[in-house]
């Protein structure tokens, strides 16, 4: 290749902005890498376009959303719980960005095009992995093990969680290792009564805890504490929240060693393979169109985790006729998400006089309970719940009977205290939930897109059965009345955007693309540290560990480099 | 383009144009309709100010008419719902006005408040029972006409300005959190 001898003009570049690409750029620029992030989307200006504040009635169609306009361009993107009317800017277009499933199995493909990625409309729940899940294949003879243990991710959950902020309640379980918290958030008179009841009877086993959340309940590194209006997934101006654009980006532009390049859609990793390195990335321009190259002497894919999978796929060359970093043949495979929607609500007495003000942008968790001191005969691994208590406002009661001042009183008037549980399942990592190079359909750049052919397998299924029971369970013995067990069927895979395992670590080339490092077994100045790298996929909200896991392989890389090692 | 070496902060004179063309295209419908295009005529914009002023009536909290949920539904049904969703309220306008003469030879807006609230208990007697017993005939009860003018109704007066200050008290935004504040449902909606 004729780049092959250039001096490369970047330390490093990274794939994508978002959530792991954020951290990358931090962790690599710190360690004094010349670092080019590379941003298939446009910039984001927190003044111009965050929009928490705007009110509904200013809203157009006060909250309902340009229903014409997202059916015709975002009819998948709006599926997700987080997009509105205001957020909808933040999850990109679905005609410009095609994919295709097989018609029985649909998958739900939740992408951001823009500086910040996800991590603008995340849902800001961060909880740690524990042995219980590292070992979790290896116990299960499922799969392949992990390549690492607690002991190795622990000091990095640290590192991440002091520089976002959490605020969260330490509850000592060994299952759900506790980190170095913010003050928590307060919970409400009836999730008080719920924790109690539920330690009352099932003491240690079952534990209710308020929600660990990266939003800051104290000023913070510069950022300012959560002031409780609500809406994050439409930005937050005051910074309370994690997110790359409101923590990590300025970290790294502040060490002078960044670029940040948006409107670039990185077609493909470029690969010598004399020397069998990586040389640097080729990209579009979404404005021009125009092709161009950047070479670097590593490249940190973080593109999430379907999105990098894409990307090594469509870097296929003679040397790697299956896609790059692909001999073990795992690229695009073991697809997970985590099963969602089982779970329960109920009414529960008292506290008639009582209500919250603020919105609280943060519930309830109840820390995986199965397969954790006892197995479970119908499945393995487990769940957690999330949920809350509130008080039913309006929306309830739009179309209930009357008409009349006795009807608008009832709807001015709050409902009875309301308690719910919705559980987030484990899924186990299958070779045939798999996403592979479409063989004709291709984006609005030209860029072959995928195909995407996921489904639950019985364990997931068996686990969210079980939610809709333990969680009735939990309402019983806090004397809830009117227990309505979740009637939906589970959540579409893809839909909780909890997806990953793509590119999975492992400890033999032959089965993993990664090895404990993040670091392509094939390629060894190439790193994938988003949701990729999951060998399973445990059912904590993930991307803490996403971003522990590319830390450590930052520092890994920059130290690697120094000894002229890669 | 970005130059090589600039930071984050270069990204403030670049994205306006790129941003503002997205949010042109998801919205072009909008923009050209916002103001300009309109479902309802004058008699039935009467119509549904008189009905939205019945299901929440003014007190010493403000009204549907105070809150102008006509301008909202009509928006609605000219950018929002489909043609035949917007056909099938403005079906049951019709139908409304039909039932007001057989009931007392006038238009519906031209009855006495008393008269316009029998009857529309009546159509919401109707949408319950349906409810309670979806009929193959009739219909789904959220497909009803009436029960569409109630949502509207409904959601265009709490999502409104003098509704969210005054009827609910949820502006201005407290900027705190309170876990177990005490709450008074006599003095929220107005009757102490």
């Amino acid at each position: 290749m004729l780049i092959a001898n250039r001096q490369p003009e970047y330390d490093a570049i990274v794939v994508g902005s978002g959530m792991t690409g954020g951290w990358a750029a931090k962790e690599l620029t710190e360690l004094g890498l010349r670092t080019l992030v590379l941003e298939a989307g446009r910039p984001i200006d927190p003044a111009r376009d965050y929009r928490e504040h705007v009110p509904v009635w200013e809203m157009t169609y006060r909250g309902l959303g340009d229903r014409r306009a997202v059916d015709a361009r975002q009819h998948v993107q709006r599926r997700s719980v987080s997009f509105d009317e205001i957020s909808h800017v933040f999850w990109c277009d679905d005609v410009d960005n095609p994919y295709s499933t097989p018609a029985d199995k649909p998958f739900d493909w939740f992408r951001a095009r823009q500086v910040g990625g996800k991590s603008i409309i995340w849902g800001r729940q961060v909880y740690r992995l524990s042995d219980l899940d590292f070992e979790a294949n290896l116990r299960d003879g499922i799969a392949v093990d992990w390549p690492i243990r607690y002991r190795d991710i622990g000091p990095w959950y640290d590192h991440v969680e002091r520089f976002i902020g959490v605020s969260g309640q330490a509850e000592g379980l060994a299952h759900l290792p506790d980190g170095p918290y913010l003050p928590p958030m307060e919970m409400n008179c009836a999730e008080r009564h719920v924790r109690e009841c539920m330690a009352s009877r099932f003491g240690r086993e079952r534990v209710l805890t308020i929600g660990r959340v990266a939003v800051l309940t104290q000023a913070h590194n510069g950022r300012a504490a959560c002031h409780y209006c609500g809406p994050c997934n439409r930005g937050c101006i005051t910074r309370s929240y994690f997110s790359s654009v409101n923590a990590t980006l300025p970290a790294a532009e502040a060490t002078g060693h960044l670029t940040l390049r948006p409107f670039s859609i990185v077609r493909r990793v470029l690969h010598d393979d004399a020397t069998g390195r990586a040389t640097g990335v080729s990209i579009i321009d979404a404005r021009t169109r125009e092709e161009r190259e950047y070479t670097a002497r590593v490249v940190f894919l973080c593109a999430s985790a379907i999105e990098s999978a894409r990307i090594l796929l469509n870097s296929r060359s003679a040397s790697a006729p299956d896609g790059l970093a692909n001999s073990s043949g795992q690229v695009g495979r073991n697809i997970m998400d985590h099963i969602k929607w089982g779970g329960a609500s109920g009414e529960l007495d008292g506290w008639t006089d009582r209500r919250v003000i603020g919105e609280r942008p943060n519930g309830i968790y109840v820390p995986r309970f199965r397969n954790v001191a006892s197995r479970h005969p119908g499945f393995v691994r487990g769940y957690g719940f999330q949920g809350g208590a509130y008080r039913p406002a309006w929306q309830s009661g739009a179309r209930s009977a009357g008409i009349g001042l006795e009807f608008k009183n009832r709807l001015v008037e709050l409902g009875p205290w309301v308690m719910n549980f919705g559980g987030f399942g484990e899924m186990l990592p299958r070779e045939q939930n798999r996403a592979t190079v479409h063989p004709t359909l291709v984006d609005a750049w030209g860029i072959p897109t995928l195909h995407i052919d996921c489904a639950w397998s019985d364990n997931e299924l068996a686990i969210f059965h079980d939610m809709n029971a333990t969680a009735a369970e939990l309402l019983e013995a806090s004397g809830a009345r009117n227990i309505r067990p979740n009637t939906r069927g589970p959540s579409t895979p893809g839909n909780t955007n909890h997806e990953m395992g793509t590119a999975r670590m492992g400890r033999d080339r032959r089965t993993s693309v990664l090895n404990g490092w993040n670091q392509a077994w094939d390629v060894p100045n190439l790193f994938v540290t988003d949701g990729a790298c999951m060998t399973s996929s445990g059912n904590q909200n993930p991307s803490l560990t996403y971003m522990a896991l590319t830390a450590r392989a930052c520092h890994y890389a920059a130290e690697r480099l120094r000894r002229g090692e890669l | 383009m970005l130059a090589a070496g600039a930071g984050l902060r270069c990204l403030d004179g670049l994205g306006a144009e790129e941003i503002i063309r997205f949010g042109e295209l998801l919205h072009a419908s909008a923009a050209e309709g916002r103001g300009v295009r309109s479902a309802l005529n004058a008699h039935q914009s009467a119509a549904v100010t008189a009905a939205a002023e019945r299901i929440l009536p003014a007190s010493d909290t403000p009204g549907a008419t105070d809150a102008n949920v006509t301008a909202f539904i009509d928006r609605m049904l000219a950018d929002w719902y489909t043609p035949a969703e917007r056909d099938r309220l403005l079906a049951g306008l019709t139908d409304l006005d039909a039932r007001s003469r057989a009931l007392r030879g006038r238009d519906f807006v031209a009855l006495s408040e008393a008269d316009q609230v029998a009857l529309l208990t009546a159509i919401d007697d109707e949408v319950t029972a349906l409810w309670r017993a979806p009929s193959p005939a009739a219909g789904n009860a959220n497909d009803h006409w009436f029960s569409m003018l109630k949502f509207l109704t409904v959601w265009g007066y709490f999502t409104s300005e003098v509704a969210m200050r005054r009827t609910l008290g949820e502006y201005p935004l407290p900027g705190r959190y309170v876990s177990c504040a005490s709450y008074d449902p006599r003095a929220r909606s107005g009757r102490s």
